[in-house]
């Protein structure tokens, strides 16, 4: 091939490649790449702890390549998401929706923090995948599971539950929410909680 | 030179070809399953389908249009989230439609969704078309609805049951196209 063609060629490839990239990437790669695991046990773990209780305090790494540290964040309210594990049903559609509610919390002066025990680089394309997510997402991966553990929500087969846990300015246990694994939490009790706290 | 530029456009019609396949709409004639919806509260929204909220509930085919347009969606989808505001102008262009032609009207049912994230959804991307919740999923499973965003067409018509007349799984990207599609499909 002449290099014109060959120029040609290679630019006709890159436009296709785009345009599939524009109307179909994003949408199909997800749903594609979502792993159905069918209804689980709705609780698999024991709380180790309890509202009015201090938070335990962790030190985990974040995908935006930071350490995060909840001390750290002592003197604003912090709600922390766990959710199973990435690539899965519902957590992919959990935290997409808390990126359209930045506001609730921003509104009650709430850091949230989203915690799975998947490795940095699965939750980094994960949450590329998803988009919109604007808050710090935080890997219990490894020693594994060590912070979902600390809380008593570590399952037997090794994902955590889907919980949210709600510490005010003190770095007290305000509230804790454990949900049925198969099942959302509802917005509604995330902004309720949120304005108690204010 | 010719063989390669003749390759180079076989490329790009087939790439084309598939892409109007990955969006299109599947074309049915389904009876619409019977469900219920509450009454929207604001008045705009019964203005806009008709309704004289005497009753609590309606139904599809209660709506003084030709064509229904059921946007399957979530607050929680990140695609529903994409595709909002090109539903927004989808919304507007069936407003602009030329009154000798069938109207067209539009309601979303969120999948799995509570009154409040509905909510959340209208006004995070200035929804103005009745949104209902439908959290435990009933209506989505009675419309044996496959992911969000997802539109399922029904044509009204005197004397007839509702039938739906077109299913689309996925997005759409034009909405000028969809529109047509949607027309095309209901008189036929």
């Amino acid at each position: 091939m002449k290099p014109g063609n060959r120029v040609a060629f290679l630019a006709a490839l890159f436009l296709l490649f785009f345009m599939y990239g524009q109307v179909s990437g994003a949408e199909s790669s997800l749903r594609d790449s979502i792993y159905d695991m069918g209804p689980l046990k709705p609780i698999d773990s024991v709380l180790r702890v309890a509202p009015g209780e201090p938070a335990p305090d962790f030190t985990l790494p974040a995908i935006s390549g930071k350490k995060v540290s909840l001390s750290s964040l002592k003197g604003r309210n912090v709600v922390i998401s766990f959710v199973p594990a990435a690539w899965t049903p519902v957590c992919s559609d959990q935290w997409p929706g808390y990126g359209i509610s930045r506001n609730f919390f921003e509104e009650n002066d709430a850091v949230l923090l989203g915690i799975t025990v998947d490795n940095l680089p699965t939750l980094h394309a994960w949450v590329n995948q998803m988009g919109n997510i604007w808050f710090e997402v935080l890997s219990d991966f490894w020693p594994h599971g060590e912070v979902a553990s600390s809380y008593g929500l570590l399952r037997s087969d090794g994902t955590s539950e889907r919980a949210l846990i709600f510490i005010d300015r003190e770095g007290i246990i305000s509230d804790i929410y454990v949900s049925d694994i198969n099942v959302r939490p509802p917005l509604e009790y995330i902004v309720t909680q949120l304005q108690k706290m204010k | 030179m010719r063989i390669w530029l003749s390759i180079i456009l076989v490329i790009l019609i087939a790439g084309l070809c598939s892409l109007s396949a990955f969006a299109a709409a599947e074309r049915t004639a389904e009876q619409l399953p019977a469900f219920e919806l509450p009454v929207p509260g604001e008045e705009v929204h019964r203005t806009y389908l008709g309704l004289d909220g005497s009753s609590g509930t309606f139904n599809v085919a209660d709506i003084k249009a030709d064509i229904v347009l059921i946007e399957l969606f979530s607050m929680y989808c990140p695609f529903c989230q994409e595709e909002a505001p090109l539903i927004n102008e989808l919304f507007e262009l069936m407003n602009d439609l030329p009154e000798s032609g069938p109207s067209v009207k539009i309601i979303g049912i969120g999948a799995s969704n509570s009154e409040f994230e509905v909510n959340h959804f209208r006004t995070t991307y200035n929804v103005e078309f009745p949104m209902f919740p439908d959290q435990d999923m009933a209506i989505y499973k009675a419309l044996s609805g496959a992911g969000t965003p997802g539109f399922i067409g029904v044509r009204l018509s005197e004397g007839e049951d509702p039938l739906i007349i077109l299913r689309q799984s996925g997005g759409f990207h034009s909405k000028d196209d969809f529109l047509g599609q949607l027309i095309e499909f209901a008189e036929q």
